[in-house]
């Protein structure tokens, strides 16, 4: 004979088959859901620390402020940026660094000869922080003693010469290696005072759209030929956590500024995807929460209608935990096989959506991460009925 | 170890403004002082409806809806929490109900086991040899349900001695037992009794069991 099934032949009856599959697939439901959108949300937004172009990214965004017809016309307010105003933006919740474009306060004379044709332009440099390129290019500083200034140029004015100018005009179009070897020969002063330096392409920024040149470079330069001269940047880079949050363009509208930025549109991708994905756990999570009551339900009908039989245990000795275990393990092993169901399932989708994922050079963040989420919170579940199982079990056992 | 079951002052809830009435007046039991002490054999006398079966339930700790107190040895009842009843009821006190309480979806050795078990007071064979003792030994096998009341009783006896005990509660232990039976079931009741020098209280409506009481009181 065995002892120790005797008492749960007793309580095994009146267990509903049909209300612990209802639980179960209730929960495994719910619990699917939540785990595949904290994997896809992980496996979409692997790309936020690789470097490149990933589809979701860190977002930089460069504030300016709206040009007029009055500022055309001399009048209306400054389109710089007062130290004041600079600070109010890196206060901002969604501000996580914030640089500040300089210019060049003089002339700026560039020529080229390609292919034995010469082009000249003015130009004009800006710098900013080194840390707010996207690339960082060999070569990217500057020596006075052996002048040859590096240059980043923005990829659009590239694409714009290859598929605009050159084009049109029969020039041979440019490839950003090939251009980098080509020689430049700046010309720049200011009152007479002009000097001649080499200068090189070493770069190209899909983030600034602007002519970069190195920091150091345009504050020596700004000594030399524009001395005691002090400008507000008239440009402003800000690095912000939530990318598309809206709160971000409430700020920029209130006060009159513009962004540009080259990830701002995959930026409100990515806030758009957080909003979804938040959305359907939420959704899983209330699927879960509603399985859990239902198990709740099943567990006080199943006890009260074993009420009796709980007595008569109570009479012969039997201790609340005593019972209760023999609900644990029912409990318990149902809840793991949801869980192990629902891992599974995710990892199953997981695969489904990895394999198109690749092809978009966006690769899995590995799974650990989600199982750990999915344990913890089918833990929390089993305590939470354990705890109600052993409490009923205990009123009935009271006089 | 029980050593003394004391009431002081005892009045089922049920006959509170009826102090003064029969059977409350006539009681030797309700609003007295009572000991019963352990190794002796109480007879408790009564009518139905005078409050027997309340009196085992208040003394197992199944029902508190009483006035005055009862102690175990200096300890107040009233007192005692799940833990310290589980243990009173596994190694201290020995119960057999009225309606004996029986599971009847399980067998006859089965409801006995589920008692023996927790305590593992006795092996399967001793068990079955008090079995056959009470002529059920062929019944062992049979769920509950299926087997006649007296029969239901004398299982509940057996279940009811499957541990060690310092007092044994007999609810009318022989009110569906032939002649024949209730000689087995006293002798079984009292071997086991005096092995353990426990103390026997019993109730009865007029079918007594076969044990010579030290004291008869009237309920």
């Amino acid at each position: 004979m065995k002892n120790k099934r005797i008492v749960w032949l007793l309580l095994r009856r009146n267990i509903s088959a049909g209300q612990i599959a209802g639980y179960a697939l209730a929960n495994f439901i719910g619990l699917a859901i939540v785990l595949c959108a904290i994997q896809f949300y992980r496996d979409i937004s692997a790309a936020w620390d690789s470097d490149g172009d990933s589809y979701i990214t860190r977002d930089y965004m460069i504030i300016s402020k709206e040009v007029s017809s009055l500022n055309t016309l001399g009048f209306g307010a400054s389109t710089t940026f007062s130290k004041d105003e600079v600070e109010e933006i890196s206060r901002q919740p969604w501000a996580m660094r914030v640089g500040e474009f300089s210019s060049s306060d003089f002339n700026v004379y560039a020529s080229i000869e390609l292919g034995g044709r010469g082009m000249s332009t003015y130009l004009f440099f800006e710098s900013i922080p080194d840390e707010f390129f996207d690339v960082k290019p060999d070569g990217w500083f500057f020596d006075p003693e052996n002048p040859v200034i590096p240059i980043i140029l923005s990829k659009d004015y590239l694409a714009l010469y290859n598929f605009g100018f050159a084009a049109s005009r029969g020039m041979p179009q440019l490839s950003e290696g090939l251009i980098s070897k080509v020689p430049l020969r700046i010309r720049m002063g200011n009152n007479g005072n002009y000097e001649t330096y080499s200068a090189r392409i070493v770069g190209f920024s899909s983030r600034l759209n602007t002519i970069a040149v190195p920091a150091g470079f345009l504050e020596w330069a700004n000594a030399r030929y524009a001395p005691g001269e002090t400008h507000e940047p008239s440009r402003i880079m800000v690095e912000v956590n939530r990318p598309g949050d809206p709160a971000i363009s409430e700020f920029l509208y209130s006060h009159g500024y513009e962004s540009a930025g080259d990830k701002a549109e995959s930026g409100k991708a990515s806030f758009f995807l957080t909003l979804v994905t938040g959305i359907v756990i939420a959704v899983g999570a209330v699927i879960s929460l509603l399985a859990f009551f239902i198990l709740m339900l099943s567990i006080y009908l199943l006890l009260q209608k074993n009420r009796r039989k709980l007595h008569d245990l109570m009479l012969l000795g039997y201790s609340p935990m005593q019972v209760s275990r023999y609900y644990y393990a029912l409990v318990g092993a149902v809840n793991t096989a949801v869980l192990l169901l629902a891992v599974a399932t995710m990892l199953s989708a997981s695969y489904w959506w990895s394999t198109r994922l690749d092809a978009i050079e966006v690769h899995s963040s590995g799974i650990w991460l989600t199982v750990i989420v999915g344990t913890v919170m089918m833990l929390l579940v089993t305590a939470g009925n354990f705890a109600a199982i052993y409490s009923t079990v205990k009123r009935n056992f009271r006089n | 170890m029980i050593e003394r079951i004391i009431l002081k002052n005892v009045l089922p809830a049920v006959f509170a403004g009826a102090e003064n009435e029969p059977p409350v007046c006539d009681s030797q039991v309700w609003l007295q002082d009572v000991t019963f002490e352990r190794g002796r054999h109480y007879l408790v006398e009564a009518e139905s409806g005078t409050g027997k079966s309340s009196l085992c339930s208040f003394l197992y700790g199944n029902r508190s809806d009483y006035s005055g107190s009862i102690m175990f040895n200096d300890s107040d009842i009233s007192r005692y929490g799940i833990d310290e009843w589980c243990d009173v009821r596994r190694h201290a006190l020995a119960i057999l109900p009225q309606e004996m309480r029986l599971f009847p979806e399980l067998t006859a050795m089965e409801n006995i086991m589920i008692k023996n078990r927790l305590t593992h007071h006795h092996s399967a064979e001793h068990i079955m040899g008090m079995l056959t003792a009470l002529e059920l030994g062929h019944k062992a096998d049979v769920p509950a349900g299926h087997l006649s009341v007296g029969q239901q009783q004398r299982v509940a006896i057996v279940r009811a001695l499957c541990q060690p005990f310092d007092f044994i509660l007999l609810d009318e232990p022989v009110s569906h037992l032939d002649a024949r039976n209730n000689v087995a079931v006293a002798e079984l009741i009292l071997t086991e009794s005096v092995a353990q020098g426990a103390g026997i209280i019993a109730t009865s409506v007029g079918n007594n069991i076969s044990i010579t009481p030290d004291k008869v009181l009237m309920l």
